[in-house]
């Protein structure tokens, strides 16, 4: 295809022949309002939302359904086309219950968006006058659904028959009854589910683990890697701190990448950032008593000077930066290091789309620097693990664990470790690619990285 | 209380498939079979009729729903429907339905408690020139009186008996 040249409201752009009008309206950063048309779901042409006028053509189109051609002369602004938008929202909003103030949706509801630019009138329909439906339906797979906030743009009922293929979501009954739902007695159910939570671009499906948790214009959003498998999926990491209190995650969101995952991230990985405040190792302790930090330093350094074979042990989930630290490191002390990816493997969590069974973020990491893989068990005098779920496997006289959650057995030093959304680095994912994930939360009291613990046993300062 | 498709209903998927180049083409068809057949879809015959013609069920159900004729729960045997435009309007279509009412104790929208009638008002019937008009399952009925409706009524009785 050729490249062209188009006129946007008075400007000239550069584009390719036959590409969406809308696509390039996006890329080019123009304002266009549009609920049903997403890039990954494709051109549905039912909101309206998105007309614009074309020179030579007698009504509005909208631009999800025109293909760019050489000589066009788009208009997106002006009275015209906004009267027309405007006329289009007042449909959408007819039965809507307008009841912004207590929808989770606020502050990220592109009706609410499109009503600040396009509306501001006052209703003509009384609120006993709508329509009703059912409110709060649990769709199943953490959805919530309220059908008296949709919009009917089809994006969810599109993702479940187009992306996932499992058909649970559809648009029944007409006119005013139309509403989506699944069959009678069945669920919304297949592992990526709540990618239909961040489609809805309204508030009539919400995400029953984050609704209410938080007001989104409160969120900080990070952009980071997600650590659930190998695939590397990108995802924001939306998070808040409240005054005194620590900084908290709230949750992953997709965040588009086609090199790696598109626009969307399975549910499992979505929702693993539970796992981040959950059953964390905070405290330094020897023989399991807490301790502080210069008792520790001296415990470890007791511990290495005690002489005899040491074993490292190093978590495939670390960054690449942090595998090299440790790499260096397990050179200074002459010691073994190995990460055996078999610990991460579970053949039950893959699939042929986003999910890996490769469940070490950074496996590929580890087989780039050419770290040994083989789980040695010759009983060695100390292990010092960092953070490796198979740390009590191996035989050992005396070990030190660097751990991010709380780990079950004994252990003679147990130093805390930042998990990867408290510090930051690069990860390699299954197919190659490097991404850089950077620091996302800032804890009132900082714990450190692999690499800052290795600083400081090594006598350097904190 | 499964559903199955009779013979005859079978045989006539199978020559309706020749017709179309996706068998995806026959959920009306097989919706309307469905109806005949059982007076009124039910998910079991949305499900038979998915696996059939290799459409999702939520397909078929979406389509089933959108139609108003067709009957997602079971509904009166004879099923008076009373056209309700304009010309029907004028003609005494209101004293009909009013006398329907009366005789059969049901408000549109409603069966009647034995399963025997089922009572609806529906768009243009497309024809104007004999109202008020009804239909009563397949049938037409035209030029509508109350005496009207009494003598249908009591043909329904004896055939019943």
């Amino acid at each position: 295809m050729s490249q062209i040249e188009i006129v946007i409201d008075e400007k000239k752009y550069a584009a390719q022949e036959g590409l969406l009008l809308i696509d390039l309206l996006i890329r080019e950063g123009l304002k266009v309002p549009y609920f049903c048309y997403h890039e990954a779901l494709g051109a549905d042409g039912n909101c309206r939302m998105c007309m614009v006028e074309i020179e030579g053509q007698k009504r509005p189109q909208i631009a999800c359904d025109t293909n760019i051609k050489e000589g066009m002369i788009v208009r997106t602004k002006g009275q015209m086309i906004e009267s027309v938008r405007r006329r289009i929202l007042e449909l959408e909003l007819i039965n809507h219950p307008v009841d912004c103030a207590i929808c989770d949706q606020a502050g990220e509801c592109k009706l609410q968006d499109f009503y600040m630019d396009y509306g501001l009138y006052d209703s003509k329909i009384d609120q006993a006058e709508k329509v009703h439906h059912k409110k709060h339906i649990d769709l199943g797979s953490n959805v919530m659904l309220d059908q008296e906030r949709c919009v009917l743009c089809a994006r969810c009922t599109r993702f479940t028959s187009d992306i996932t293929k499992t058909h649970e979501l559809g648009i029944v009954g007409r006119g005013d009854h139309a509403r989506v739902t699944t069959m009678p007695g069945k669920k919304l159910d297949n592992p990526y589910a709540m990618n239909v939570v961040d489609l809805c671009p309204v508030g009539a499906l919400t995400s029953k683990d984050f609704r209410f948790a938080q007001r989104v214009w409160f969120l900080t959003s990070t952009p980071s890697v997600c650590h659930g498998c190998a695939k590397g999926c990108n995802i924001f990491i939306d998070h808040n701190k409240e005054k005194y209190k620590d900084e908290r995650i709230y949750r992953f969101r997709p965040r588009p990448n086609a090199d790696v995952n598109g626009y969307f991230i399975c549910d499992a990985g979505r929702l693993s950032y539970k796992e981040l405040q959950e059953n964390r190792q905070l405290e330094m302790l020897i023989d399991g008593m807490v301790s502080k930090e210069d008792e520790a330093v001296a415990c470890y350094h007791k511990l290495v000077a005690d002489g005899g074979k040491i074993v490292i042990l190093a978590d495939a989930n670390l960054y690449t930066e942090e595998l090299e630290a440790i790499q260096k490191y397990a050179h200074i002390l002459g010691a073994q290091l190995c990460a055996p990816l078999e610990s991460y493997r579970d053949e039950s969590f893959g699939d042929d789309w986003l999910k890996s069974s490769q469940r070490a973020a950074n496996a590929k990491g580890v087989e780039k620097l050419g770290i040994a893989q083989i789980l040695s068990t010759d009983p060695v005098a100390l292990l010092i693990n960092f953070n490796h779920p198979d740390g009590s496997k191996i035989k050992a006289q005396k070990s030190i664990h660097l751990q991010t959650h709380q780990m079950e057995g004994k252990a003679d030093l147990v130093l805390p470790l930042a998990p990867f959304s408290e510090s930051s680095g690069t990860l390699v994912n299954e197919d190659g690619i490097e991404q850089f994930c950077p620091k996302a939360i800032w804890r009132n009291e900082p714990l450190m990285s692999a690499i800052e613990w290795i600083d400081l046993l090594q006598g350097g300062e904190r | 209380m499964s559903f199955v498709f009779s013979e005859e209903n079978l045989a006539k998927i199978e020559a309706l498939k020749l017709r179309y180049p996706s068998p995806a083409a026959l959920s009306l068809p097989c919706l309307w079979m469905a109806q005949y057949q059982d007076g009124h879809i039910s998910l079991e015959a949305i499900e038979v009729i998915g696996e059939l013609i290799g459409t999702p069920p939520m397909e078929i159900y979406r389509v089933a729903t959108f139609y108003t004729m067709f009957h997602l729960e079971p509904i009166g045997k004879y099923h008076f429907q009373l056209c309700k435009t304009l010309s029907c309007a004028l003609c005494g279509k209101a004293e009909v339905l009013e006398h329907l009412i009366q005789r059969l104790g049901i408000r549109p929208g409603e069966s009647s408690d034995d399963g025997k009638f089922a009572l609806s008002q529906v768009e243009c019937l497309g024809s104007c020139g004999t109202a008020p008009v009804m239909q009563m399952n397949d049938l037409y009925y035209e030029n509508l009186t109350p005496e009207k409706i009494d003598a249908i009524l009591e043909s329904l009785e004896g055939e019943h008996r």
